[in-house]
């Protein structure tokens, strides 16, 4: 029997069950494709982690908290690096023309988004749980007294970069491009965010550069979560959620219009 | 079932469509001929809600395209499929993007897989099958959920005659229970094969539109005679026989063969979409 393209469309309770049927059914398929393809997940765990233990002396000597700095600022710069994750997931989509393909589908172009970046999310705010349970575990990264509030920060900018790195694949024109500027844009934000030498440490011009920086307010709410204080991570969660917010917007704008003559091209 | 008129598209400079009008009704296939950048591939873009016209109207059982969004199959022109994805689990995904759940899912998968030939290749990624293979799989993506109405953009593509042949079974098959198929292809004869309604296309709009059997009425065949000694003598007529039986009586001289060739699909095409204006 053919699909009766005249039958009237479901009630409100079938039309919620339908999308999580079909975000269920993408998110499942993404995260298919990318544990057939975990290498670069894999290295921005395993190459932080070495780093870690490798430039805690360092740091210890160096710095009072050289624990949490170096925990959490390499923490932050390799999680910028997992920009990269996001972006190549959705300009494959462009270069597979799969994009277009599921634009013909019954699901609309926020169904799409969400169920493509919904398994990246998950590796996003693993990739993050993880690197800071090492922390703790291996490099003297004091336990958060309030563990909700680092998952809240984790949460928070793992949708920031999320968006950010959705965003950045509607811009570029191929993988190379997109990897030269997640890469170059990975270090120099991170660093200049005081990922790498904390801010202080920084000539002036550079700390008041830094607060243009996501990577900066990521660092500070983070190390703030970590350290207990509400109000110190709030601010820059906010800020974090604002970047990611309008990222997210801007992506979305653009890939609903797709890659198509009419669309992106 | 599907009704457009004079749609109208630009693309900067290029104008894509010019007043293309094209109706396709229920259990009916319409083979859409015509050169690249004749305005195929928009059409179908546009019926499939991926682009929007700039003027005209297109409805599908009296509703826009956005109205009917995933009730249409589509099978685009350029392959879409994920290299690491197996056969099956592309099916999956876009029967689950349908609505088809768990029995009818499973039920629609294995029939298609009969139906093109892809049963022993259900559990191979995408990246390794071979071109007609991909071909069968993207097909299967457009049919799997029983659409009504079907936008194929070049099925057949680069592809085998085990690949063409499924297509062309399962398009028929469809059809017959009643789906509207647009047909858009370069192989003529599978329009003779699909018994199809021919539309051609040119300079972005509708030129002719018919059975094979109506444009082809005033197109003259050929009657081609070898003498003995090698001469050939080819008349252009449109009552090939007759001028047959004129030319054996006309002549004395030895004949070694004879040749009556009546209007071909490809005369056809050419007569309209090459050289006529319209």
């Amino acid at each position: 029997m053919l699909l009766d393209v005249s039958r009237p469309g479901p009630g409100r309770l079938g039309s919620l069950l339908g999308s999580a049927h079909r975000i269920g059914a993408l998110a499942r398929h993404n995260m298919t494709l990318r544990l057939r393809d975990p290498g670069q997940m894999i290295s921005y765990v395993a190459m932080p982690m070495v780093l870690m233990l490798v430039l805690k002396p360092l740091y210890v000597r160096a710095l009072d908290g050289g624990a949490t700095q170096v925990a959490t600022g390499l923490m932050v710069m390799f999680s910028v690096f997992a920009i990269s994750l996001a972006g190549n997931a959705i300009l494959s989509e462009r270069t597979w023309r799969t994009w277009d393909r599921l634009r013909v589908t019954r699901a609309p172009a926020a169904e799409l988004l969400v169920g493509k970046t919904l398994p990246l999310f998950v590796v996003m705010v693993a990739q993050q749980a993880i690197l800071l349970v090492y922390g703790c575990l291996a490099i003297g990264l004091p336990v958060p007294s309030m563990p909700h509030l680092v998952f809240l920060a984790i949460l928070i900018w793992a949708f920031a970069l999320l968006a950010i790195g959705a965003a950045l694949a509607t811009l570029v024109r191929s993988h190379g491009e997109l990897s030269v500027i997640s890469d170059v844009g990975a270090l120099t934000l991170s660093s200049l965010g005081g990922a790498l030498v904390p801010l202080s440490l920084m000539p002036e011009w550079a700390q008041l550069a830094a607060h243009a920086s996501p990577g900066y307010w990521a660092l500070v709410m983070m190390q703030s979560a970590v350290a207990g204080d509400v109000a110190g991570t709030l601010r820059p969660a906010g800020v974090v959620l604002a970047i990611g917010l309008l990222s997210g917007v801007f992506a979305a704008r653009r890939l609903a219009r797709g890659w198509g003559r009419g669309g992106l091209l | 079932m599907l009704v457009a008129t004079g749609l109208v598209k630009r693309y900067g400079e290029i104008q894509a469509l010019d007043g293309f009008t094209l109706s396709v009704a229920a259990g009916e296939i319409v083979g859409l001929l015509g050169h690249n950048g004749a305005g195929k591939t928009t059409f179908v873009e546009i019926v499939s809600h991926l682009i929007r016209q700039d003027g005209g109207t297109v409805t599908i059982d009296g509703k826009p395209p956005s109205a009917v969004r995933g009730q249409v199959g589509v099978a685009p022109q350029h392959l879409a499929l994920y290299p690491s994805a197996t056969v099956r689990e592309h099916l999956e995904l876009y029967g689950r993007l349908s609505g088809l759940r768990r029995a009818a899912l499973s039920s629609a998968i294995d029939d298609l897989a009969v139906m093109l030939r892809l049963t022993d290749l259900m559990d191979r990624r995408a990246g390794k099958l071979s071109g007609g293979q991909q071909r069968r799989t993207q097909a299967a993506t457009a049919l799997v959920h029983r659409p009504a109405l079907l936008l194929l953009d070049e099925p057949t593509a680069g592809a085998d005659l085990e690949t063409r042949q499924a297509m062309l079974d399962v398009v028929k098959q469809r059809a017959g229970e009643g789906a509207a198929v647009v047909y858009t292809t370069h192989y003529l004869p599978e329009l003779t094969e699909l018994q199809a309604t021919i539309a051609v296309a040119r300079d972005g709009r509708v030129i002719a539109r018919g059975t094979y059997e109506e444009l082809a009425r005033d197109l003259p065949g050929e009657v081609r005679v070898t003498l003995e000694d090698e001469e050939e003598i080819r008349i252009s007529t449109s009552d090939p026989a007759a001028t047959l039986i004129d030319l054996l009586h006309r002549t004395d001289r030895p004949i070694s063969s004879v040749d009556v060739r009546n209007a071909s699909l490809d005369d056809l095409y050419r007569s309209l979409a090459v050289h006529d204006a319209p």
